[in-house]
């Protein structure tokens, strides 16, 4: 009986322990895994007040109000290699009786520019304030130019403005980020 | 993505539950059972453990997950099936692995008042991960499509020890029913990584009307801390160095094992043990980050600030930052810090049957199995930072030839309902050898199975008759 039991017991034991392996798999596979987050990130806003637009004690026009910051994750490496869309959203309130140009002018460090959008707003009135919206959708090679950038300059010009102007330009935006994250060789 | 392959590799080519080590347990023809009972019966006279050989301990294990699951042929694209598992697992999931090596293990009978002394040094590497949900979606989807969707940063929790024990025990097998021992134990810990009972929640949802902007990202009520000893120094030390903090050069602790083997009648045995009841002190090379708070981001506001020529605007991304750090602010803390040790609990009842060993009933002290054959159940379980992890054991015992124990168990773990393990000990004139293995039902593929663990070894035993 025992010597019965022997023989097998340990013959199972080797095979098992000596021939054990991982088989069906494809290790490879793993330069495949790639990360498709697509993530929702506030930009920038502001509140510019009709006011702003003129100066009342030299009583002269301010036809472009400009500003300027620094977005410094988008030129970041990771960024330059995962994003491959971005979809800009500018939702601008106007309750002042003009029309606005707004320019975005993406710089690098070196204060040279890699991308530029300009869209006009809607004039409005204090009573009925007029949503325009603006999306920038940017890939392919844009993308490339885009990332490049570490700042955003924004330009507001108002073609005319007096003393009298009333109501704010508010902006409001957002950037829906489409990633793709994977082993880049 | 390398990393997360070798990462699997790791898991399923390592060959349960990490350190149970549910075959070895009462298998008391293999000296090293005495370290998963201090009051198990001990049937020889002495035995040394050749050194770095007398016990090699692997296991890695996952829940909810194994290297097939992800690295199987397949026709469904391999991101189809991590993403469907990030879904299919919880936060309770996790991934763990031990490494254990005996360094040194001896023991002795003393003539005069026959206590089994046993001595030793062991090294180990431990560590638990929880499967962090929410962050793995968040990374994997984003947030676009989880809107108001409370991401628990709480989910964050894992240990990580590497560490060298001292141990020295005694067992005395006290009268014909009981047999009792301690063991004291020193921890020299060389490093230890920790981050567990996180709270918080990241959450970003639209802005009502009065909001400056579109969405507000919040992180609310953060509490997210990492505790970490023996690891900022890694970059400025020596090898040798780090290695000095496996002889006392680092941050130690005490601890100790405790068991009983208590014999009921001619066949019920009963046993137990509690293990690692102990606490590391973490005063040298500590290094501890704390981050608490709560923010609402809404991105950046512009204001327009009158310029005059040549003069730039305000450094708004640095005040985003500056306020950030200021609101959910990141402490880096110096002060020392006890750490407790994960203690095990082993329990078993085993009813012994079959022939006598020697052929005829014999009541001596000390003999090993005395009958040839014995079934039982067993208990284990491991306090981990989110609860004991518990593992039961239905195992079958049987001297197969004088020379050979055998010994098949059957585990329910939280990895599996179907692990199967089989160990022998052999006694080859003095020469002792063991393995034991389990979830053997892989064996044929270990890439399917979600725990493996392997712990083999090499001893001299001095027999009680000799």
């Amino acid at each position: 009986m025992k010597k019965n039991l022997l023989s097998p017991f340990l013959g199972v034991l080797a095979i098992l322990l000596l021939f054990s392996c991982v088989k069906d798999t494809d290790f490879s596979q793993a330069e495949n895994v790639t990360l498709t987050p697509v993530v929702e990130l506030d930009l920038i806003y502001f509140n510019a007040e009709a006011g702003e637009f003129f100066d009342s004690i030299t009583n002269t026009s301010i036809l472009t109000l400009r500003d300027t910051t620094e977005i410094r994750f988008l030129d970041d490496t990771g960024i330059q290699e995962s994003l491959v869309r971005a979809e800009f959203l500018f939702n601008f309130t106007n309750s002042i009786p003009r029309t606005f140009e707004v320019e975005f002018q993406f710089l690098n460090e070196m204060n040279e520019e890699t991308y530029r959008e300009i869209t006009s707003v809607d004039a409005g009135t204090e009573l009925a304030p007029v949503l325009t919206q603006f999306i920038d959708n940017v890939e392919g090679e844009e993308i490339t130019q885009l990332t490049m950038a570490d700042r955003v300059v924004i330009s507001v010009t108002i073609p005319s403005s007096d003393a009298s102007l009333q109501g704010v330009l508010n902006l409001q935006s957002k950037t829906t980020y489409y990633l793709e994250i994977k082993e880049r060789s | 993505m390398r990393i997360i392959s070798v990462f699997f590799m790791a898991f399923g080519l390592s060959v349960a539950m990490a350190q149970n080590k549910q075959i070895l347990y009462g298998l008391e023809e293999v000296p090293q059972s005495l370290m998963l009972n201090p009051g198990v019966k001990v049937p020889q006279k002495a035995h040394f453990g050749i050194p770095f050989l007398s016990q090699i301990h692997i296991n890695g294990g996952a829940t909810g997950v194994s290297t097939f699951d992800i690295f199987g042929n397949s026709n469904v694209d391999i991101n189809t099936r991590i993403r469907n598992k990030i879904f299919e697992m919880d936060a309770k999931d996790f991934f763990t692995a031990t490494q254990q090596l005996e360094i040194l293990n001896f023991g002795w009978r003393s003539s005069e008042k026959e206590i089994y002394f046993s001595g030793g040094i062991y090294q180990e590497l431990d560590f638990v991960v929880y499967f962090p949900k929410d962050l793995a979606i968040l990374a994997w989807d984003g947030n676009r499509d989880y809107l108001d969707y409370k991401f628990d940063l709480g989910e964050l929790s894992a240990t990580a020890d590497l560490l060298t024990v001292y141990h020295f025990g005694a067992n005395k097998q006290i009268n014909k029913k009981w047999t009792v021992g301690a063991r004291a134990k020193l921890y020299s810990s060389i490093l230890s990584a920790k981050s567990t009972n996180n709270k918080g929640s990241f959450v970003t949802s639209l802005s009502d009307e009065e909001g400056p902007n579109i969405y507000q990202h919040r992180v609310e009520n953060a509490d997210v801390k990492v505790q970490t000893s023996g690891i900022t120094s890694l970059e400025n030390s020596s090898v040798g160095k780090v290695l000095g903090r496996a002889f006392f050069g680092g941050n130690v602790g005490l601890g100790v094992d405790l068991g009983a083997t208590y014999k009921i009648n001619e066949n019920w045995t009963a046993s137990a043990s509690v293990l690692d009841v102990g606490v590391i002190f973490h005063s040298k090379d500590v290094e501890q980050y704390h981050a608490t708070g709560s923010y609402t981001l809404n991105g950046i506001e512009l204001i327009f600030p009158p310029l005059s020529e040549g003069e730039s605007t305000l450094p708004y991304y640095d005040d985003l930052e500056a306020e950030i750090e200021r609101e959910v602010p990141i402490d880096t803390i110096n002060s020392g810090y006890s750490q407790l040790r994960p203690v095990k609990v082993n329990a078993g009842v085993t009813y012994s049957f079959g022939k006598f060993l020697g052929g005829e009933k014999c009541d001596c002290l000390n003999q090993g199995l005395e009958r040839e054959q014995a079934i039982g159940l067993q208990y284990y379980s491991i306090l981990r930072p989110k609860g004991p992890q518990m593992a039961a054991t239905l195992f079958y015992e049987r001297r197969l030839w004088k020379f050979l124990q055998a010994k098949a168990t059957y585990t329910v773990d939280p990895y599996s309902f179907y692990n199967v393990g089989l160990g022998a000990a052999m006694d080859l004139g003095k020469f002792n050898f063991y393995i034991a293995a389990d979830n053997i039902l892989h064996y044929g593929n270990i890439a399917k199975a979600k725990s493996v663990s392997l712990q083999l070894g090499f001893n001299i035993k001095i027999d009680q008759e000799l």
